[in-house]
Formats: structure tokens, C-alpha cells, sequence
């Protein structure tokens, strides 16, 4: 049995199950969310493990001996070449354990959905459904329909499930989002349509190879890049297209948070990565030092806006685009180290993320409130919750012993090989305004004199209430001090991207010497 | 005489004959459940001729042709117009009479759509395509008791006759232009001389004709006013299979009358002709739905959008430059409307039922909270607008890849086109915008305080004209590489007559 295809089919049939079940009862409906979601982290896990060694049928790209594993085709559409076909390398594998421990803990924290709850676990199933989609996908087509497919659930669900506040409604948080994708993805299309009718397919296998060849001219590169790139870096959000994302993360319902910051965005840089620099890399020498220059807005920019928030939500809302930032500038530094770090950087900032987002959603049901100014004191009532968000603030600070401190050294080493040297001191300031804002956070929410309306909290008590935070503690631990297991799987996927990118700088050198 | 190849149209033509007989006969109590039945197996024996023997060749003394792209368009109709039955039953209960007429003429114009992709010179063009228009409006004013719909009815008649003009003006033109009327002597005369200014004035007029049909830019302004007066399965019927006529034509005529003239500077400023109406098609429908709040008006916009997306397929089969990308645009016109009509039939299944209602249950205000009064209208409804927004895994999202796909392969060689896939790309957000705001209203609203509330029962014919449509366009959807083949084998008819 593919293992790819087990985790795509998963949710897409636990989707379909739900449906089934009657609305009157909820609790078959999450039992089924949670089973279903348990399938594909263990699977994810068994994905993981078992990449170095498995002997699954694999594909290779001749010209940079890139190889896929798990490879599985069915002809689709033959009249136009068209396949449903899966496959990983270990940046996919990376991605989409991501993905399956960011959904089943989410499925966890969304236990206390009462309103609606089998319509909630539909959308966010088939949410999924389309995440993972993308991440397994070895062909164009596909990629597209997934990612288009994980779009409008989130509307649903942040337009159904969301909240509201007094700065931004779900309805405009929820609408904003999906144009803003939606104009990015359609823009994408036409370079990915271009590319097809360049190459004649949409096999992101043979697609690798025909790159690699010199299908794509230098000047089909320079024409293409920029929409693709953009449609992807929307998604990311780089800075200046990045303003439906602290809102669209306020509004969005806990669970959806966790996925929309933790996963979602990581298309973004994934879609970058695999198919706008692997596909164009000559191109790609020529902008990513524009990106240099713009991911600096994000790290600064953010970072400084985060500050001057007052709902937590929209304080880590804003320190994600700061720190996409790191992820951006990893990309542009086009060198190992840096490209490595930002993909690790991708599944770190994914897990805190999702932990940030869980924490503030299980004291936002008890209080409803999440302005700094109303809370304060929280430690006392809820010291496990407050514990375990004190070391996400930790994390998210890149202090040493988390995976974050890992992929933020290798992206800042990385930035100074590549001769970036502003973006890489900004990037380490960036990392102390991290620490400024996400101290005073835990200073006026969990610390100081708590207002007597909080004594009714509860802390969360049983098991299974701590099940998702202690699960997203521990992987941050675990590869902040193990690294090595999960770098060597991104290694794998990153080294033809970087050889690629190296192999354009030196033709753009030679030709440049010729003249 | 060969008449097994007009079977599927003598077939339509009895049923609808049938139905009036039926409806005269039948005791009054029978025939709001009897008529419908005459329709809907008049249709089905239609589709079967169709699919079954296959016609293949001329008939009527040369004015009637059977090939792959007739057989497509034919088997098409049968089908939509089948659905467009079955949700029809469900308003017609309600009629005290006009049983027999009103799906007599239904039939005809059917007859006519179908005839409409048959047709060998301009003068079965005009008589099938008026077939279509003068029983559209009747249809129209049918409730004559209701001002709107008699409003409806008058408008249509004013700027049909109008276009009607223009249409018959073109037909003369084209024919002192070129001395004939048959479409083979035509497609001659324009590969060997080209065009001059008479014969393209003429085109010009058939083609304002046609657009009146498709409601394109600047034939459009009828839409709204008549999809909103008319009752909701005529609306239906308008948006889908009239609309289809169409463009049939359009694909028709462009491929005798400008294809052979392609790369002649004559031929190719239609290129610049049709890329121009496509995109004001476009805009005009994508911005001028953004505003509208009741749902029949919203689906006209709309429904000018998505004109706006088949002539830039309509377009790509000017501009390409090899057969292959020809057929690549035809055959994305020809998906796009089979997608487009099961949308907006699931749509208007859905809208046909609330209006059954009663009067003024077509306002957004009455969807609001749809999900808690009808769980099955609301996720049919989600769907249809999902797929007339072109999002997977519908059925509308497999038409605006084509369109675009065929698009960006054709602007290889002519770089021009690129412009038009960015005004196409815009319109997909805009669409998007409006789309959305009726799903919110249906999902994440309540019902509201002064509106209608409580269930809603369904009848029978509803069900199963909402299931068919929720299977139909997933089904197309995920799995369209047979509709695909089929598109391009029927596309790949229109240009192998030149050889």
C-alpha cells in the first residue's frame, strides 16, 4: 500500500464518513476527525522513519539525481498527459508530518466545538484533505487542484466558527483571505500553464529533468518567475502581500489557526521551492536577492507591529510573518546551509505556531477575551497552560534547546556565507524583538495582578486536555536537541534544489565572461 | 431520405406536439403530473437516438449534417433539457393550467438548440435559431398575470427583434458578399479572397446576432431584467441551453467564416474583435454581479461572466495558429458549457424551489440561514456556486482550466493573448467575491427575523434534479478525462470538413 496515498485518503474518507453520520451526534463525528487523524500521524510517522530505507518503487531525476520515493501513477487525463500522480523526497516528508501533527493536535483542541460540530469537522477534514494534497503531489495539475481545494473550507470555517473583535470581523478577515490567495493561485496557474506548454507536461519528475535540461530559456525564466514566485510568496505571506494574514489568524477559530499558521502558509514556501526556483533557476539567481532584500521588511517590519499589538492573536499572528522572514531570507541565501535552515525553520516555526495557537484557544473559551490589557495573573489558574506558553515564547525566541534555535543559526550562517550581511544582523536584531514582544506578552497575560473575574478558570486537567500541548512541547525539544534525523531527510529533498540554483550561477558566470 | 439521422429531432418535435395533445385530453386533475411525464421521455427517447444510432451524415436535402460536433451538442440538449424537466415539474405542479404549452414549447426550443448544431447555410441558421428565440418569448411572459414576468417578456421580445435584424442584415450581407448561402461555398470563398469590407460588416452582424444569444457585451443589457422577471425554470432554461445555442453557432460560424481566412490581415483582426468583447464580457458580468442581492439578478450577472470565459475559448479557435490549439479552444468551449449548464441547472434546481415558495423568495435576504431550513438545498447550492466559481473539485473549475490552458498554449505564438489571461484571472477573483458572499449568507447566517422560517419539504422532482446535479458536476469534476475526449472529438468535426 502507497504510503502517501493512506495519508491523503485518510481524511478524504473520514470526510465522507462524517457526512454520513446525523448532526445529533457529534460525538461519532469527532471520534471519527480523531481516529482518522491518529491513522495519519502514525502513518506520517511510519513515512518518516522509514524514508532513508524503504524500498518502495522511486523515481529519479536523471540530470540532478534528485529521487522521489513512494512513487505511485494513475493516468488521469491521457489525452493531455495528465497524472494523478504521488511521490515524496524528504522536504515533502518533512511537510507533511508537519501536517499530521498539526492536525491531529488540532482535532484535539477542537474537541470543545459544540456549535455545528459535524459541518466544523467536515470543512476541517476536507481543509486537510487538500493540505496534504499538495504536499504528496508529483504532478502540476493536481498540485493546483489540492491547493485550491484547502481554500474555501478555511473560508467556511473562519467565516462559520470565527470570532470577532473590535479591529477586524470574520467576514472581512475570511473574504480578504480567499481573494488575496485565491488572485495569487490564479496567477501561479498561468506560469504553470506556460510552463506546460513549454515542456508538454505537467510530471514534476520530468519537469525536473526538463529544467534541468534547458528547456526553459533564461528569458522564459525572467518572464515567469515573478507571477509564480508572487503567487507562492502570497501565500507565505511575504511583506508587502502579507495583510490577510494576522487578520485572517485572529478571526480564524483555534483549530484553524493552528493549520492556517502551522501548514498553510508552508505551501507557500514549499510551492517556492519545488516549483518556482527548481523549474527556473537562473531566474531565480537573478530575483531571490530582491527577496533578500524584501524578507527584511518581514522580519523587522513584523516584528515591530507584533509589538504594538493587544490581542494575542494578532501579537502571533505578526511574529509569524516575521518569522516567514527567516524563511524567506533561507531561501534567497540559495546555499545549503540557508535553504536547509529555512525548511527547518518551516516545520519549527510550524509546531510553535500551532502550539501558540492551541494555548491562546483554550483560554479564549474561558475568558473570550484575548486584549492584553483584560488578562493578567493567568499563571496562577492555569500554570500548566501558562508553563507550556512561557517555552513556546521560549521557542519562538530561538533559544538553544529548541528546534527553532536551529533553523534560525543555520539561516543566519547561511545569509552570511551568501554575502548577505545587513539582512543576517537584522536578522539576529529580529530575534531580539521576538524576545521583546513575546516577554511582555507573558508578562500582561500569565504574570502581575490577576482581575478577580479569572478566579473561575480552570487549567486544563485531564490527559487528554494536555495530550496536543505536551505532544508539540516535546517535538520542539526533541529536534531541537536531535536535529540530525530531521536535517538529513531535508538534506535529501534541498541538495538538487541547491545544485540546480549553483549550476545557473555558474552558466550566468560563464556567459557573462564570454562577453 | 435518411431519416434515422433527424430521429433524436422527430422525437423532440412528437413529444412536444404530445404534451399539447396530452395536456388538451388528459382530465384536468392528471395532467400537472402526466405532461412533464411526455416531456421527459420524449427527451430520454431523444438521447438514446443519439447516443444509439450515432447519426452520421446529411440529410433534408443537404440543409440538416450529422457530425461528431452535432451529435455532441444534440446529446447535450437531451440531457440538460431532460434535468430541465424534471426541475420544471416541481414549479408546473402548482399551475392550475398551461401545462401542455408550457412544456410544448419548452420542447420546441429544445428542437431548436438542437437543430441549431446541425444547420448547413444561413438560412437554417435563422429559422433554428429563431426557433429558439420566438419560443423563449412566450416562455418569458409566461405568468402573464404577473407584470414582471410580462415585462420580461416585452423586453426580450424588443431586443431579440432587434438582434433578429441584425442577425437576417448579416445573413443578406454575408450572402452578396460571397453569392451563396450553404456554409461549404462560403468557407471557400473566404479561403480564397479573404475579406472584404462588405463580407466583414456582414459577419460583424451575424456575430452581434449571436451575441444577443450568449448575452455578450454589447447585447447583454437584456439579461438581468428577463432572468429576474421570467418564471425560474424559463430563467433556467435562458441561462443554460439558450445560451448554448448560442455559442454553437458562434463555434460554427468562426470555423467557416474566419478559420479559412486565418493569417490574412482580413482574418486576423477578429482576433482583436472577439478579445475585445470577451474581456468587456467579462468585466461587465463579474463587476456588475458584485452589487446584486436578489439571486435570479446575481445568476444573470453571473451568467454574462461566464459568457465572457467561452469567447475567450471562442477567441483562442481565432487566434491559434495551429489545428491542434483550434481544437484544443473549441473543445474547452464545448466542456465549459456542459460544465456551465449543470451548474446553473443544480443552481437554478435550487432556486425553483424556494421560488415555488411563493412570490419574492428569490432575494439573497432568503437564503440567509438556508443551511438550517434545507441542509440539501444549502450543500447544492454551496456547490453550484463553487463550481460556477471554478473551485475543485467542480466541475466549473475542469471549464476555466481548459479556456485557460488552451489559452496560454495559443499565446505562445501570439503573445497578445496573455492580456486576455490576465483579465480572465481577475475575473476568477471578482466571481469569486460575489459567490462567497451567498455562501456566507447561507452558511454562516442565521435565518432572518422576518423572513420565511421552518423547513422547507421537498418535492420528488427536486431531489432528484439535486442529487443528479451534485453527482454530475463532482463526478465531472474529478474524473473528466471521457467529457474531455468527447469535447475534443466533436471540436475536432468543426475543422475537419476543410480537410
Amino acid at each position: 500500500m502507497n504510503l502517501p496515498l493512506v495519508i491523503l485518503l485518510l481524511p478524504a474518507f473520514a470526510t465522507l464518513a462524517i457526512f454520513a453520520v446525523p448532526a445529533s451526534r457529534p460525538q461519532v463525528v469527532k471520534g471519527i476527525a480523531f481516529l482518522a487523524t491518529l491513522g495519519v500521524l502514525v502513518a506520517s510517522i511510519v513515512l518518516a522513519v522509514t524514508f532513508g530505507t524503504t524500498d518502495a518503487p522511486s523515481e529519479t531525476v536523471r540530470a540532478t539525481g534528485h529521487v522521489y520515493k513512494h512513487v505511485m501513477t494513475v493516468p488521469w487525463v491521457p489525452a493531455l498527459g495528465l497524472q494523478f500522480k504521488l511521490g515524496v523526497d524528504g522536504m515533502g516528508v518533512a511537510m507533511v508530518l508537519l501536517t499530521a501533527l498539526t492536525i491531529f493536535t488540532g482535532v484535539c483542541v477542537s474537541f470543545s466545538v459544540k456549535e455545528r460540530a459535524k459541518e466544523f469537522f467536515l470543512n476541517l477534514l476536507a481543509l486537510v484533505t487538500g493540505v496534504f494534497g499538495v504536499f504528496v503531489s508529483l504532478d502540476l495539475f493536481f498540485y493546483y487542484f489540492f491547493y485550491e481545494l484547502a481554500v474555501i473550507p478555511m473560508f467556511l470555517l473562519i467565516g462559520c466558527w470565527g470570532s470577532t473583535t473590535k479591529t477586524m470581523s470574520r467576514d472581512y478577515a475570511s473574504m480578504k483571505l480567499v481573494l488575496m490567495l485565491t488572485t495569487g493561485a490564479v496567477f501561479a496557474l498561468l506560469g504553470l500553464l506556460a510552463m506546460y506548454t513549454k515542456a508538454g507536461s505537467f510530471d514534476m519528475v520530468r519537469l525536473e529533468q526538463l529544467a534541468a535540461t534547458g528547456t526553459f530559456s533564461r528569458a522564459f525564466q525572467l518572464a515567469w518567475f515573478p507571477p509564480v514566485f508572487l503567487g507562492f510568496a502570497a501565500l507565505v505571506p511575504m511583506w508587502p502581500l502579507h495583510s490577510w494574514s494576522p487578520g485572517g489568524h485572529a478571526a480564524a477559530p483555534a483549530a484553524v489557526s493552528m493549520l492556517h499558521a502551522g501548514v498553510l502558509m508552508k505551501i507557500g514556501a514549499y510551492g517556492i521551492l519545488r516549483v518556482a526556483v527548481t523549474y527556473m533557476p537562473e531566474a531565480a539567481q537573478v530575483y531571490l536577492p530582491w527577496v533578500g532584500v524584501l524578507c527584511c521588511f518581514n522580519i523587522v517590519y513584523g516584528g515591530l507591529v507584533a509589538m504594538a499589538q493587544k490581542d494575542m492573536k494578532f501579537v502571533v499572528g505578526y511574529s509569524s510573518s516575521s518569522h516567514m522572514g527567516y524563511v524567506l531570507l533561507g531561501i534567497a541565501t540559495a546555499n545549503l546551509i540557508g535553504v536547509q535552515g529555512a525548511v527547518y525553520l518551516m516545520f519549527a516555526h510550524g509546531v510553535m505556531t500551532a502550539l501558540a495557537f492551541s494555548l491562546i484557544g483554550f483560554f479564549y473559551e474561558q475568558t473570550h477575551t484575548r486584549m492584553l490589557d483584560d488578562l493578567g495573573g493567568l499563571m496562577k489558574k492555569m500554570p500548566f497552560v501558562g508553563t507550556c506558553f512561557v517555552i513556546m515564547s521560549m521557542a519562538s525566541a530561538g533559544l538553544p534547546g529548541f528546534a527553532n534555535f536551529v533553523s534560525e543559526l543555520l539561516v543566519i550562517i547561511g545569509a552570511w556565507h551568501a554575502g548577505m550581511y545587513v539582512p543576517a544582523i537584522l536578522a539576529t536584531w529580529g530575534i531580539v524583538v521576538t524576545g521583546v514582544y513575546l516577554l511582555r506578552t507573558v508578562k500582561s497575560a500569565f504574570l502581575g495582578r490577576m482581575p478577580a473575574r479569572w478566579e473561575g478558570l480552570e487549567d486544563a486537567r485531564t490527559p487528554f486536555q494536555k495530550l496536543p500541548f505536551v505532544l508539540l512541547v516535546s517535538t520542539l525539544l526533541l529536534f531541537g536537541f536531535w536535529p540530525a534525523p530531521l536535517l538529513s531527510l531535508i538534506r535529501q529533498g534541498v541538495t538538487p534544489i541547491v545544485a540546480s540554483l549553483d549550476k545557473a550561477a555558474q552558466k550566468t558566470a560563464a556567459e557573462t565572461g564570454q562577453r | 431520405m435518411n431519416l434515422h439521422l433527424i430521429l433524436p429531432e422527430v422525437l423532440v418535435l412528437v413529444g412536444g406536439l404530445l404534451a399539447v395533445t396530452v395536456s388538451l385530453v388528459a382530465p384536468p386533475a392528471r395532467r400537472a403530473g402526466l405532461v412533464p411525464w411526455v416531456a421527459g421521455l420524449a427527451l430520454a427517447a431523444a438521447l438514446a437516438a443519439v447516443l444509439v444510432l450515432r447519426p452520421d451524415g446529411v440529410s433534408l436535402a443537404g440543409s440538416h449534417l450529422s457530425d461528431g460536433f452535432s451529435r455532441f451538442v444534440r446529446a447535450m440538449a437531451c440531457a440538460g433539457g431532460l434535468l430541465l424537466v424534471v426541475i420544471s415539474s416541481s414549479y408546473t405542479r402548482r399551475l392550475d393550467r398551461g401545462h401542455g404549452e408550457f412544456y410544448g414549447l419548452l420542447l420546441f426550443a429544445l428542437l431548436g438548440v438542437m437543430l441549431v448544431s446541425s444547420v448547413t447555410d444561413l438560412m437554417g441558421l435563422f429559422v433554428s435559431l429563431e426557433l429558439v428565440t420566438i419560443t423563449s418569448y412566450v416562455l418569458a411572459a409566461f405568468k402573464r398575470t404577473d407584470p414582471r414576468s410580462a415585462e420580461a417578456g416585452l423586453k426580450y421580445l424588443v431586443v431579440g427583434a432587434v438582434s433578429s435584424a441584425f442577425l437576417l442584415f448579416g445573413c443578406a450581407l454575408v450572402f452578396g458578399a460571397t453569392g451563396s448561402v450553404t456554409f461549404a461555398t462560403i468557407s471557400t470563398h473566404v479561403a480564397g479572397k479573404g475579406f472584404g469590407p462588405l463580407l466583414a460588416l456582414g459577419a460583424g452582424l451575424v456575430f452581434c446576432g449571436l451575441f444577443f444569444k450568449a448575452a455578450a457585451v454589447p447585447f447583454q443589457v437584456w439579461a438581468p431584467d428577463v432572468y429576474q422577471g421570467a418564471p425560474s425554470p424559463v430563467t433556467a432554461f435562458l441561462s443554460s441551453l439558450s445560451k448554448s445555442a448560442g455559442f454553437v453557432l458562434l463555434l460554427r460560424i468562426v470555423s467557416i467564416l474566419v478559420v479559412p481566412a486565418a493569417g490574412t490581415p482580413g482574418g486576423d483582426a477578429w482576433i482583436a474583435f472577439f478579445g475585445v468583447v470577451a474581456s468587456l464580457t467579462l468585466l461587465y458580468g463579474n463587476l456588475g454581479a458584485m452589487p446584486q442581492r436578489d439571486v435570479k439578478r446575481l445568476l444573470a450577472y453571473s451568467s454574462i461572466g461566464h459568457a465572457g470565459y467561452m469567447l475567450l475559448g471562442v477567441t483562442v479557435v481565432i487566434a491559434a495558429k495551429t489545428t491542434a490549439l483550434r481544437v484544443d479552444g473549441a473543445a474547452a468551449v464545448l466542456v465549459y458549457l456542459v460544465a456551465y449548464y449543470l451548474t446553473t441547472l443544480t443552481a437554478f434546481a435550487v432556486v425553483v424551489a424556494l421560488s415555488a415558495q411563493g412570490r419574492g423568495h428569490d432575494s439573497a435576504g432568503v437564503y440567509a440561514g438556508l443551511h438550517r431550513r434545507s441542509p440539501l438545498l444549502a450543500f447544492a447550492m454551496l456547490l453550484a456556486l463553487l463550481s460556477l466559481a471554478g473551485v475543485p473539485p467542480m466541475a466549473g473549475l475542469i471549464g476555466k482550466f481548459l479556456v485557460f490552458f488552451s489559452l496560454v498554449g495559443a499565446a505562445e505564438a501570439r503573445p497578445g493573448l496573455y492580456a486576455l489571461g490576465v483579465v480572465g484571472s481577475l475575473g476568477v477573483v471578482l466571481s469569486l467575491y460575489y459567490y462567497l458572499l451567498l455562501i456566507r449568507d447561507m452558511y454562516a447566517k442565521e435565518p432572518a427575523a422576518d423572513g420565511p422560517q421552518g423547513p422547507i419539504v421537498l418535492p420528488l422532482g427536486t431531489k432528484v434534479a439535486v442529487f443528479v446535479g451534485i453527482f454530475a458536476l463532482i463526478g465531472l469534476g474529478v474524473y473528466w478525462g471521457g467529457a474531455f475526449d468527447a469535447a475534443r472529438a466533436a471540436a475536432s468535426a468543426l475543422f475537419a470538413a476543410r480537410g
